[in-house]
């Protein structure tokens, strides 16, 4: 269909040729068209356009699964009637779906940003309250743009890897790294670290033995820490190694036999019974999107 | 200025911001706010870089209009890449109030797809955990309550305990079962239930339940703690004691 | 004394102990026992398993938001990889970020090898950068269903030349699909994890490095099978660390300081330098729990008392 082939085909024309840009030109203004046109489109309409289009989305995948697909396949290879025809194009597609995927994921990526800019961009113009923050978030919104931008840029031509090591860096690079590593992924870290003193502080005043449940969840937790802390179950351990002299049923009070007893027998088959309902309930959720059941997925 | 130098300047900004961004624990302060705004300017324009550079470039404006190496190969280029961007385009009139429903079209696409998958991925996650959720609760052996110690055994030997189930081991495995088998009822009937049986396991799935959330409770605790104990090394240890103070 | 008052110390007098907490301890040299997990043994001799000159791929989804976990875990794993010469495929499909920080973790990384004597890990010749995809279950599905499909397009710099597509990388040379891959191991701070079971569970060895909130889930894939070892938040991070410096069952049965029963023996590299995160902080790490469980302790005697305190007034 949309595969690169060195021969030129209907989907695909050479580098820089003016038939490409002919077809793209062309296929742009379609496409343009036919969202000028979606835009007068009666309001019964809207509804049924969203649900075909996510049905036949899906529908690849589940045909994907559902479909037989030949195996061996070997190059050049010609499909033995309708079924395996099917099977070869089913195939043959997933690498342009995966590839249409990512692109159109990474445009509605720049929805965020452009959510942004919008709200910043008014509180500049109207001199909002606290304006000025607004103007430090677009300049530094620029400067990684640009000195990110330059970076991969200056990468682009045969110095490319040895700018892997600092001593070939020049401005450009110093700055995408200032910016990169010295700020951005320093605050990244502060941002999430901050929520340790607020774990903390929820722990302290909310964690009270006021309930059978509430006894279990705090017994669990502890016990899971203890045996984290090395200093602590080997300690335990110890104790209990030189008290048991060899009697394995004694063994198993040692506080990491009891922690892994727990994690084994308790935590991670009650994970599992929460994650089944939860598969259960995805499993569920997906088909009503697929199928246009659900109101936030497929409805207009 | 040497590369030793730029990093204590690289530092010393990171330890700045670091302080800021910890200022709102005292209270919502300006030295905060400035920092947030650095924050989400730095990380939106890095977005913005990556997705171009990481994605954008290579798998849509490279297939799009084609490649030529130096090497001499020529790759051609897909026109049809270009409807993608009228699709997205849609994306953006979510802020329309009269032709917002047209944004449900890139993301109705984008869920088709995500939803399409779910039959295929059910069955890898659940197909092998249902199977290692089916364990013996029986024990096939009484010649001791617990596993006995394989120190100093021969490998036939230990295959043979290996290969048995002593009672222990069977309490285990039906308390496991249990376990999952009432959580999921639990979730299953949330619902008021009259039968005394399911209303036995739900209340019991609740109790079980709270043991997971307790392990959780742990390894979270565990996570925050270190997120700020590397800050504190960064702060301290990197940039103060081998920083700074070692010049 | 009165309960109430124990229920409810100022929080700027927590969070400046717990500061203080966090942080002498990181100034005394401090070193704690530990028992490596099962998880993080069975990753190691996963890892230790692999050929020289074999490739795995790695998806390495975090970020500077994780670093205290993920960072540790990602050098102990290259430490691991770069020390036995195995070549590796990154790629990302958590965050934009993540493909810049794992390069500039791996040029780190590399100072330090060719530092302690070991043979320069290169781009290109030793491992390459796919790059982000940003939406992660149709990436991982296509990596699963038609690698080749899923990465072409994409480049990365080889030494003295124009960026060229990564299959031409003696990393991805005969690459075509991944069970070509002696595994897949997830570096992640998300969901990523989970949405490469789903969809790639069966085709390749799959092994995890998570982050610690996420060991409990990550334990039920474990259990069930679907991963043949994984690490978990610091205390995997130190395993791994140990592991590097013990081996398992190493140099023989009766004296190692890791044993177990499921391996012969797997090679440590004593005198190399394998202490990290994990070494560095897990002793902190004991003083900032404790110190959590005091204050736990602490509200709950409050509380205790002020029902009593409340209960002898009512008496009154």
């Amino acid at each position: 269909m949309l595969a690169q082939v060195e021969v030129p085909t209907f989907w695909s024309e050479p580098y820089n040729s003016p038939a490409l840009w002919t077809k793209l030109v062309v296929a742009l203004l379609i496409g343009l068209a036919v969202l000028v046109g979606l835009m007068y489109a009666p309001v019964r309409a809207r509804r049924p356009i969203v649900a075909v289009v996510t049905f036949f989305s899906g529908l690849y995948w589940v045909m994907l699964y559902a479909w037989p697909i030949p195996i061996n396949r070997q190059d050049n290879q010609l499909p033995n009637g309708p079924v395996e025809a099917v099977g070869f194009w089913l195939k043959d597609s997933n690498s342009v779906i995966v590839s249409f995927t990512q692109i159109l994921t990474a445009l509605l990526f720049g929805l965020g940003i452009y959510s942004l800019l919008r709200i910043h961009l008014q509180r500049i113009v109207k001199t909002q309250r606290d304006w000025g923050f607004s103007v430090v978030l677009l300049a530094c919104m620029s400067l990684m743009v640009f000195f990110g931008y330059a970076d991969w840029n200056s990468r682009l031509g045969e110095r490319g890897a040895m700018l892997d090591n600092p001593a070939n860096w020049g401005f450009v690079n110093f700055g995408r790294d200032f910016l990169f590593e010295g700020l951005l992924q320093q605050m990244d870290a502060a941002m999430f670290s901050v929520i340790a003193f607020y774990i903390l502080s929820a722990a302290y005043r909310a964690f009270r033995v006021r309930s059978v449940e509430a006894t279990i969840l705090l017994g669990t937790a502890l016990i899971v820490i203890l045996s984290l802390m090395g200093a602590v179950s080997g300690l335990w351990d110890d104790t209990i190694r030189s008290a048991a002299n060899g009697n394995t049923f004694i063994l198993n009070f040692q506080l990491t036999t009891i922690a892994d007893w727990i994690r084994n027998t308790f935590q991670t088959s009650s994970l599992r019974g929460i994650s089944f309902g939860v598969g259960i309930g995805l499993l569920a959720m997906g088909l009503r999107i697929w199928l246009s059941l659900e109101r936030t997925g497929g409805s207009a | 200025m040497k590369y030793e130098d730029y990093l204590i300047w690289r530092m010393g900004a990171g330890v700045l911001a670091t302080i800021g961004l910890y200022s709102v624990l005292y209270k919502e302060n300006k030295l905060y706010r400035f920092f947030e705004h650095v924050f989400l300017g730095l990380a939106s324009g890095w977005t913005l870089v990556a997705l171009w550079t990481e994605t954008l470039q290579a798998s849509w404006w490279d297939k799009m209009i084609g490649t030529a190496t130096q090497d001499g190969k020529v790759v051609n280029g897909s026109w049809a890449y270009i409807l993608l961007l009228p699709i997205g385009l849609m994306g953006y009139f979510v802020f329309s109030k009269k032709h917002n429903w047209m944004s449900r079209i890139p993301i109705g696409i984008i869920l088709g797809l995500y939803s399409g998958q779910q039959i295929q991925v059910w069955w890898n996650t659940y197909g092998p955990q249902i199977a290692a959720s089916a364990k013996p609760i029986f024990p096939t052996t009484f010649t001791s309550l617990t596993v006995p110690s394989k120190e100093g055994l021969t490998p036939e030997q230990i295959a043979i305990i290996n290969g048995n189930v002593y009672t222990s081991q069977a309490v285990t495995n039906f308390l496991f079962v249990f376990t999952v088998l009432s959580v999921l009822s639990y979730f299953l009937f949330s619902f008021d239930v009259k039968n005394k049986a399911l209303k036995f396991s739900t209340t019991s799935g609740r109790y079980l339940l709270m043991i997971g959330f307790g392990a959780i409770f742990g390894s979270t605790v565990m996570m925050r703690f270190t997120l700020l104990i590397d800050r504190m090394y960064f702060v301290f240890d990197e940039f103060l004691k081998q920083g700074i103070l070692r010049r | 004394m009165d309960g109430n008052k124990l229920q409810s110390i100022p929080k700027p007098i927590l969070y400046l102990l717990l500061i203080l907490v966090t942080t002498i301890p990181l100034f005394a040299d401090l070193s704690v026992p530990n028992k490596p997990q099962d998880a993080a043994i069975d990753l190691y001799a996963e890892l230790m398993k692999l050929e020289p000159g074999s490739t795995i791929l790695i998806a390495s989804d975090w970020t500077g938001s994780t670093r205290g976990e993920s960072k540790g875990a990602f050098r102990a794993i290259m430490k691991i990889l770069m020390r036995r010469g195995v070549k590796v495929a990154f790629y990302s499909s958590a965050d934009p970020q993540a493909p810049r920080v794992y390069q500039d973790a791996l040029t780190e990384l590399n100072k330090e090898h060719v530092a302690e004597g070991g043979k320069p890990y290169e781009r290109w010749s030793d491992w390459v950068n796919v790059g982000f995809f940003p939406n992660a279950e149709a990436a991982t599905n296509g990596i699963s269903q038609d690698l080749k499909g899923a990465f072409t397009g994409r480049k990365d710099f080889p030494p003295g030349s124009v960026p060229k597509d990564v299959f031409a990388s003696p990393v991805l040379e005969g690459k075509e699909k991944v069970e070509d891959f002696k595994m897949l191991l997830v570096i992640t701070a998300s969901k990523t994890s989970n949405i490469t079971v789903e969809r790639i569970y069966g085709k390749t060895p799959l092994a995890f490095a998570v982050t610690g909130v996420m060991v409990p889930e990550t334990q039920v894939f474990y259990q069930a099978k679907q991963l043949v070892g994984f690490s978990g938040g610091l205390k995997g991070v130190l395993d791994l660390e140990t592991l590097l410096e013990t081996g398992v069952n190493y140099p023989d049965k009766a004296t190692a300081k890791v044993k177990s029963e499921k391996y012969d023996t797997i090679e440590g590299f004593p005198g190399k330098k394998n202490k990290g995160q994990g070494t560095k902080y897990y002793p902190t790490l004991h003083f900032a729990l404790a110190f959590m469980i005091l204050l736990v302790v602490v509200g709950n005697v409050g509380m205790i008392m002020s029902k009593r305190q409340a209960a002898a007034g009512g008496a009154k």
